[in-house]
């Protein structure tokens, strides 16, 4: 029998058992959305994590005070996202609200970090929450003090309109392209006036988005010259620093700087890997935890999924095994016309294989379904405050085309599988003993 | 005489859950190529299970079945399935027609097997169906079909791929006299203008008169004609 007429017989056989088929063709379908779901979200968060820490420099190392564990050799998810506010919308206090008993960072660390080896520059960052107000409307919005002559050099950060900050600023702020326009009912331009608690700023620039808006990045912060900041984030000692940003001499010897860094702390601050009270980051070191914490996770949830998946290839060897049993008689037809063992199993195998392609194909059509659903809800839920709109947003979940290939590819061959064992049994059959059973 | 069937002391034996029922106790045939030979006996003889024996649906317990001078037993499956297929045109005591394909459909499909191209299958179909007067039905379901209407289906299905022997259990059980006798004619004709090799099981003298010649099976052995 040529190929073309096994298509033809299996999906005759399909068709005429209608309701059944659709209901075998389902398991699959749920099986292969689910994984479909489960992976793209790994993707998307992954690609989405990816996106906004390249707004940070790969050769920017972030000091900051207090240390933890929990996530391996650097800090805690809010540690480094430093400076800025934290991940997630937690409120917001951990920079201002160091105690007398926290450790702080103050200009001995400075002077220690900059005799370490591999460190081009290094400067000192206050930050904190505070109300911003223009045109009246009042927002509660991250300010950061920096010292443009350092900062200036190791942001990655570009102006759309104005410029920078420079050292003489007294009253100027630089704004973040989430700040300029979205965060107030008004767009904010260059050489627009600000109130900062009750002090008046003017406007001198507006950075372009960096991506980095939800992590805290600079598109949702209001830069301030040092001087000017510790005047309004009075809550902050005037001696202590919030965070460190050191700037390496090369990408390629981030990780070396990291450690003499660190050992320059340890000998300045007088502690050792146990009392360590500071932690020290990169966006490349970060990057790889958020990553590995996001696959296992992915990896789980996709676990899961797949045992669906072989719920619903349970479910076509079953389909297969009963279209066998009734089918009995029918092989014995087809076999008394000439048709070859080999070729009774090809019809079955054809027509499992069948089943998982169809169900690979709907599962995956139901699979962008759900990604889109939960990628409209992710924002939401996750608090990631990307917007969906326009080219430059960032997408929870990404769909592959090697993942569309793959689950095709993967459900047809599961349908196949499971469709071998009854497909034996079918060719197996005697002629004349099929032909009676009815 | 160059017989193109030859049974030579063929013994079948079934064996179910203990119970040993000898069907066949050694028989010995020869069927001539073109000969038109009618089985007859009582019911439980044991026709059908030689019939199918002669059509290699399945294998005998002891003895020799030799068609065209090629001892079957020496065959592989893929050899006897393409013997079935195109040497022999089978009707069944129960039509078994493929019940999801359509009448022209089921004229179509040994063809299908055989690999026939499918132009040609279709006008052979069609051809076909039209020699048993079935064009009006060619779209039906053979469940849409009445059983006259099945059996000639059947009819036109083993005539497919040009088959040298047409063997026939019981082919005018249920018909009327008329269809009867339209059916003889129709396998009639086919024997002396195609010279093909007909052999039909039949209870019923009238129809056994068609053939030239007429063996009596007897629990299991040849008890009347045949050699
Ligand atoms: N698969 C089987 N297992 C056991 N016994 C069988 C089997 N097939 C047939 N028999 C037995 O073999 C004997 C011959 O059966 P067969 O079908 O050849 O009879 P028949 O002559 O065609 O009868 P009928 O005229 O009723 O069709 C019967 O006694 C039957 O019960
Ligand atoms: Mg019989």
């Amino acid at each position: 029998m040529k190929l073309a007429d096994i298509v033809r017989l299996s999906l005759n056989s399909l068709t005429h058992r209608g309701l059944r088929s659709w209901l075998t063709i389902l398991g699959i379908i749920i099986g292969v959305a689910a994984v479909i779901a489960m992976l793209s979200i790994g993707a998307g968060m992954s690609q989405n994590v990816q996106s906004r820490l390249s707004g940070f420099g790969a050769d920017i190392i972030t000091v900051s005070a207090g240390s933890t564990r929990a996530f391996g050799s650097g800090g805690t998810f809010t540690d480094r996202f430093q400076p800025g506010e934290p991940p997630f919308g937690q409120s917001s206090s951990n920079q201002s609200s160091s105690s007398t008993t926290s450790p702080t960072l103050t200009n001995t660390d400075l002077t220690a970090i900059l005799s370490a080896d591999g460190v081009e520059a290094t400067t000192g960052i206050i930050s904190g929450r505070t109300s911003v107000s223009y045109l009246s409307q009042s927002v509660t919005i991250t300010v950061e003090g920096v010292d443009p002559s350092v900062w200036n050099t190791m942001t990655t950060s570009t102006v759309a309109s104005g410029r920078l900050l420079e050292s003489g600023d007294g009253m100027s702020v630089l704004i973040g392209s989430s700040v300029a326009s979205g965060m107030f009912d008004q767009n904010i331009t260059v050489d627009s006036p600000m109130l900062i608690s009750g002090k008046t700023f003017t406007v001198v620039g507006v950075l372009k988005e960096s991506g980095t808006g939800g992590f805290g990045g600079d598109d949702r912060t209001v830069f301030l010259t040092m001087d000017a900041a510790r005047n309004i984030l009075t809550s902050i000692d005037p001696s202590v620093f919030t965070s460190i940003q050191v700037k390496a001499t090369s990408t390629d010897t981030v990780d070396a700087t990291i450690t003499s860094v660190t050992n320059a702390l340890y000998a300045s601050r007088q502690v050792t890997s146990d009392t360590k009270d500071f932690t020290v980051t990169s966006p490349t070191s970060m990057l790889a935890t958020i990553t590995s914490t996001m696959q296992t996770m992915t990896f789980f949830l996709t676990g899961i999924a797949a045992v669906s998946l072989l719920v619903g290839a349970i479910g076509i060897a079953n389909t297969m095994f009963m279209s066998v049993m009734e089918r009995t008689r029918l092989i014995g037809i087809l076999k008394s016309l000439g048709t070859k063992n080999s070729e009774i199993m090809k019809l079955f195998v054809m027509e499992s294989g069948i089943i998982g392609l169809m169900g690979g194909l709907l599962g995956v059509f139901l699979g962008f379904i759900v990604v889109g659903i939960i990628s409209e809800i992710g924002f939401n839920l996750m608090g990631l405050g990307v917007r969906m709109a326009g080219g430059t947003s960032t997408s929870v979940a990404v769909v592959t085309p090697q993942l569309v290939v793959f689950a095709l590819a993967f459900s047809t061959i599961i349908g196949i599988v499971s469709g071998l064992i009854p497909a034996r049994k079918a060719a197996s059959l005697q002629i004349v003993e099929a032909m009676r059973s009815e | 005489m160059n017989p193109v069937i030859e049974l030579q002391d063929v013994k079948k034996i079934y064996q179910m859950n203990g119970v040993i029922t000898p069907a066949l106790r050694g028989v010995n045939l020869q069927i001539a190529k073109g000969e038109f030979l009618a089985i007859m006996g009582p019911s439980g003889s044991g026709k059908s299970t030689l019939l199918h024996m002669i059509g290699a649906l399945d294998k005998p317990t002891e003895g020799k079945i030799i068609l065209d001078g090629v001892d079957i037993s020496t065959l592989k499956e893929s050899a006897l399935a393409r013997l079935r297929g195109r040497k022999i045109g089978f009707v069944f005591q129960f039509f078994n027609l493929h019940p999801t394909l359509t009448a022209v459909e089921n004229i179509e499909l040994p063809m299908m097997i055989a690999e026939a191209d499918k132009k040609e299958r279709q006008r052979k179909a069609l051809e076909l169906l039209r020699s048993v007067n079935m064009e009006h039905r060619a779209r039906h379901l053979p469940s849409q079909l009445s059983g006259g209407e099945q059996q000639r289906i059947a009819i036109a299905r083993a005539l497919a791929n040009d088959p040298e022997i047409i063997l026939a259990d019981e082919l005018t059980g249920n018909l009327d006299s008329k269809t009867k006798a339209e059916i003889m004619q129709f396998l009639l004709r086919l024997q002396q203008e195609r010279k093909m090799t007909v052999t039909i099981i039949t209870h019923e003298p009238e129809i056994a008169a068609y053939a030239e010649t007429v063996i009596r099976i007897v629990d299991g052995r040849i008890a009347q004609g045949g050699s």
